[in-house]
């Protein structure tokens, strides 16, 4: 009888463990799995905002155009080249491709607004100002979207590279993202956006 | 004698580094909490324009929760003013939560910058367009003169009209027709380099036996020491030469967890 009670305290103590343990690692898992499905949202995000701004800078390109065009007459070339690279933009259906056409876009318009140094009346032109205004508060606005951005990507990337990460974002299904990396070309031809 | 030595010594190499602590002071991203509307680190803003400022914005808050912030430094130390702006505010978080209506304007007078930079909330009807026609037609024209202090208070004045009439108050702190009368440059250091450097030589010289680590232990806090919210006249830089306190005001409460997309506009001259 005393054998018996000594058995079953055993047995008891053997099971709690086993619950705490299996809870510790139900726990655990359903932690690094949440932090996958967090991770890859924030990112998500995050890239929402930086198209809403990459859209916004395509908006305002027909009017800008439409402004510039009156006075810069010989830079047919550099319009067509803009409006090319935003059909090409609306076409893309891959962060890849969005980002490829959107730096190529960057390019392009800070080559636009400077014409203002070859066309004098552009500058005074209260209509190219405003736009110029506009266009410079998006492109800002990318920036910081594409910095914000590429935290979030940062930090799902390198949980995804983790030991226990990639095992649980191959879990959730999340996948690595793609870095918004500026082109060295619009680095240096938009010097209003630095990041 | 050696201990003398190795006091001088540390004091010899602790020298350039406060200096240059000092130097950088504020300069970089990592400006406290403001605990005024008006935080004048570059020392550009008179008096009289400071305070009424800042009576002003103060009862734009009451009236209608918009937190705007007018900031002057010397130098955003190499990093693109947008960046330094969108860095602050990230921090600071002006503006009321879900409202995101902050502003932050930022003047850096060594680098000849300003920006503006206006929250989520504010974008709508404080457009970069409107945000950069303020710049151009009233700011511009004042800092080419050199006239820094009128060109911040009327610019920001403007725009703090905007912001009342379209939430429908009237501010009563705001001057009905002319700018104020410009007041004396006053003169006087900046606390913010020479506090700091008394107490780091008081805790030296007292300090006896504690040296190396004890000492550095307390340059955090010495420095660190100014951002208190709330306001109170203890010697933050510039402000009002490290003197008494003219309005009746509180001061600057803190960020309520505004947001900020990088709206706004900016220029130089």
């Amino acid at each position: 009888m005393k054998n018996f009670g000594k058995v079953w305290a055993v047995l008891i103590v053997i099971l709690v463990v086993i619950l705490v343990f299996g809870l510790g690692i139900f726990k655990w898992y359903i932690g690094g799995y949440n932090r996958a499905v967090g991770l890859d949202e924030a990112a998500k995000t995050a890239w929402s905002n930086v198209d809403t701004a990459l859209q916004r800078r395509l908006d305002l390109i027909p009017n800008l155009i439409e402004t510039v065009k009156g006075y810069a007459t010989h830079e047919k070339e550099l319009f067509e080249n803009i409006a090319n690279s935003r059909t090409k933009y609306f076409q893309a259906d891959t962060v890849g491709a969005k980002i490829e056409a959107s730096n190529e876009l960057s390019g392009l318009l800070s080559r636009l607004l400077m014409l203002q140094e070859n066309y004098p009346q552009l500058k005074a032109n209260q209509n190219f100002l405003a736009l110029q205004d506009s266009l410079e508060g998006t492109e800002n606005r990318i920036a910081v979207a594409r910095t914000r951005y590429n935290e979030a990507a940062k930090l799902l990337n390198s949980y995804a590279r983790e030991f226990f990460g990639s095992f649980f974002c191959k879990r959730a299904g999340v996948m690595k993202v793609e870095y918004f990396e500026a082109t060295e070309q619009a680095k240096t031809e938009v010097p209003k956006v630095q990041f | 004698m050696r201990r003398f030595f190795v006091t001088s010594s540390v004091f010899l190499l602790a020298f350039p580094a406060i200096l240059v602590v000092n130097a950088s002071c504020y300069a970089k991203g990592d400006l406290p909490m403001p605990a005024q509307y008006v935080e004048d680190y570059a020392n550009v803003i008179d008096n009289a324009e400071e305070n009424s400022l800042n009576g002003i914005l103060q009862e734009l808050e009451q009236k209608t929760g918009v937190q705007y912030i007018v900031l002057t430094v010397r130098t955003t130390s190499g990093i693109p003013i947008e960046q330094f702006a969108i860095e602050l505010t990230d921090r600071w978080k002006l503006g009321q939560k879900g409202k995101d209506n902050g502003i932050l304007f930022v003047l850096a007078s060594d680098d000849r910058k300003y920006r503006f930079e206006v929250g989520y909330g504010l974008e709508e009807f404080i457009t970069d367009q409107y945000c950069g026609s303020i710049g151009r037609e009233i700011l511009l024209p004042y800092l080419k003169k050199g006239d820094y202090s009128n060109g911040i208070y009327q610019a920001n004045l403007e725009i703090v009209r905007k912001i009342a009439s379209q939430a429908g108050v009237e501010l009563t702190a705001m001057p009905k027709l002319s700018p104020v009368p410009i007041e004396q440059k006053r003169i006087g250091l900046p606390c913010c380099s020479v506090l700091p450097l008394f107490l780091f030589l008081f805790l030296l010289f007292s300090g006896g036996g504690r040296r190396g680590m004890g000492l550095w232990f307390f340059l955090p806090f010495m420095l660190g020491g100014f951002g208190g919210y709330g306001g109170g006249g203890y010697g933050r830089s510039g402000s009002y030469g490290g003197g008494g306190f003219g309005g009746g005001f509180g001061g600057f409460g803190g960020g309520m967890g505004g947001g900020f997309g990088g709206g706004g506009a900016s220029g130089s001259w």
